[in-house]
């Protein structure tokens, strides 16, 4: 209080901002350095790195339209395309999918049969004695049939008795002959691939053979009585 | 090709390339970029069509400042020199071989349930083919059948890049040729891979049909 009476009043300084500790700002830089390492290093590395980049075909004419007088193009095309004619199929023809294991009839165009087969593995057999190799692939590209017969019978290879981990009996040995397992109808492709039925009917739909195609009784019977020799067979 | 317009030269020329093909028994595939189709043929004869999800250029690039993309001169016959429909394949082989047993002799192991005649099916199916794969051309380009293309951005290829920039700094990564990149359904890949041999020719064809 003052002389006078008055009370004074003493101006209190005002609260202070709290300090912030030390520790945090360590922490925030620490940070902030840490975050510029891992953003400097990715960049490095990433620069060293070459990730696969896709861009849309961009096509190049290899031919120029200059070089080619429309007159003599004509010529071409008419040429070309007579080419193609003269070799596309006709007629009754069979194409095998060997993949989906489907066979396929057709008669000048029209579909005449869709039959579930079986066609080869793609296996590769060795034989232990000398190293020689089969695959059991079915054939690609056109084939035509060259023979049917009914009631086939069939003259086993040597693989057949290799996969067996038999000895390959002579090749007279009545071992070598089966006449059961090719079904009622053999139709013959060259080198020994031949559409044919099959004892085991569950494996029908399935990559099971040695490269020959099989198929149910009723399919084969049909296949065989449309099918006359001489038919392209297209195999893919 | 008929009409008053003149006929287009890389159609002419596509079909002089295809009319080359026929003349062997093989099946080969026609890559039509335009009609985003792949199709399985012999003889000019259409086998099966593979319609595709997108055809594009795959090319290792840096991250920052990537080149202009290899551009494709076609109509072109391209071979496949290596595919995985050669590569991917299984071997058998038995250890030994022992003597057919003679008739009314049986083996020490017979098998309990008798099998019927005949060639023995596989035992094992098949192993499923990929849905993804590369084939080597003869171009020195790659045929990249995929799922799907490889994904384009920012941020997927700067993840690409880290990962593959990381796995070169460990002295491992991996340069790939320039590929031309087929994304198509998974079942359609897995279809065509047995197709990928070596010598199957691919015409890629150009112009209008």
């Amino acid at each position: 209080m003052s002389s006078d009476g008055h009370i004074l009043l003493v101006p209190t300084p005002p609260p202070r901002p709290p300090r912030p500790s030390r520790w945090k700002l360590v922490l925030a830089i620490l940070v902030v350095v840490l975050a510029l390492l891992v953003a400097g290093s990715t960049l490095v590395v990433a620069r060293v790195g070459r990730p696969l980049d896709s861009s849309p075909l961009v096509t190049a004419a290899a031919v120029s339209d200059e070089s080619f007088e429309p007159e003599k193009l004509r010529r071409r095309a008419t040429v070309a395309a007579a080419a193609l004619d003269k070799v596309r199929p006709r007629g009754t023809i069979i194409v095998v999918d060997t993949f989906r294991n489907r066979l396929r009839l057709y008669k000048d165009g029209e579909l005449l049969r869709v039959a579930v087969c079986s066609t080869g593995t793609g296996r590769v057999l060795r034989d232990p004695r000398t190293g020689r190799q089969w695959v059991f692939d079915t054939p690609m590209g056109e084939r035509q049939i060259i023979n049917k017969r009914k009631n086939p019978v069939w003259a086993k290879p040597d693989w057949a008795f290799i996969e067996e981990g038999y000895l390959p009996p002579p090749r007279d040995s009545e071992e070598r002959f089966d006449d059961v397992s090719l079904g009622d109808y053999g139709i013959y492709m060259p080198e020994g691939y031949i559409i044919h039925g099959t004892l085991f009917k569950t494996l029908l739909g399935r990559r099971v053979t040695h490269g020959c195609v099989r198929l149910g009784d009723e399919d084969l019977e049909f296949v065989y009585k449309n099918v006359p020799i001489g038919s392209r067979v297209y195999l893919y | 090709m008929a009409g008053d317009s003149p006929p287009d030269p890389a159609r002419v020329v596509s079909l002089e390339l295809e009319a080359s093909l026929v003349k062997k028994p093989q099946v080969y595939l026609v890559l039509d970029p335009p009609r985003r189709a792949l199709e399985v043929r012999s003889r000019g004869h259409v086998l099966d069509v593979i319609t595709l999800a997108g055809i594009e250029v795959v090319t290792q690039q840096p991250l920052l400042g990537a080149g202009t993309p290899p551009v494709v001169p076609v109509p072109a016959i391209w071979t496949v020199k290596s595919g995985p429909g050669d590569t991917d394949r299984e071997i058998i082989a038995p250890d030994s071989l022992r003597p057919m047993p003679k008739e009314g002799e049986e083996e020490e192991e017979a098998s309990p349930t008798p099998a019927p005649p005949g060639p023995t099916p596989t035992a094992t199916p098949v192993p499923e083919p990929p849905a993804s794969y590369r084939a080597q051309l003869d171009t020195g380009w790659d045929l990249w059948v995929c799922e799907a293309l490889p994904a384009s951005g920012f941020w997927p290829r700067l993840t690409a890049a880290v990962r593959d920039g990381w796995a070169r700094l460990r002295g491992g990564g991996e340069d790939l040729p320039p590929a031309l990149a087929l994304a198509m359904s998974s079942d359609d890949a897995k279809r065509i891979h047995h197709l990928l041999r070596v010598g199957m020719p691919i015409l890629v064809v150009a112009g209008a049909s």
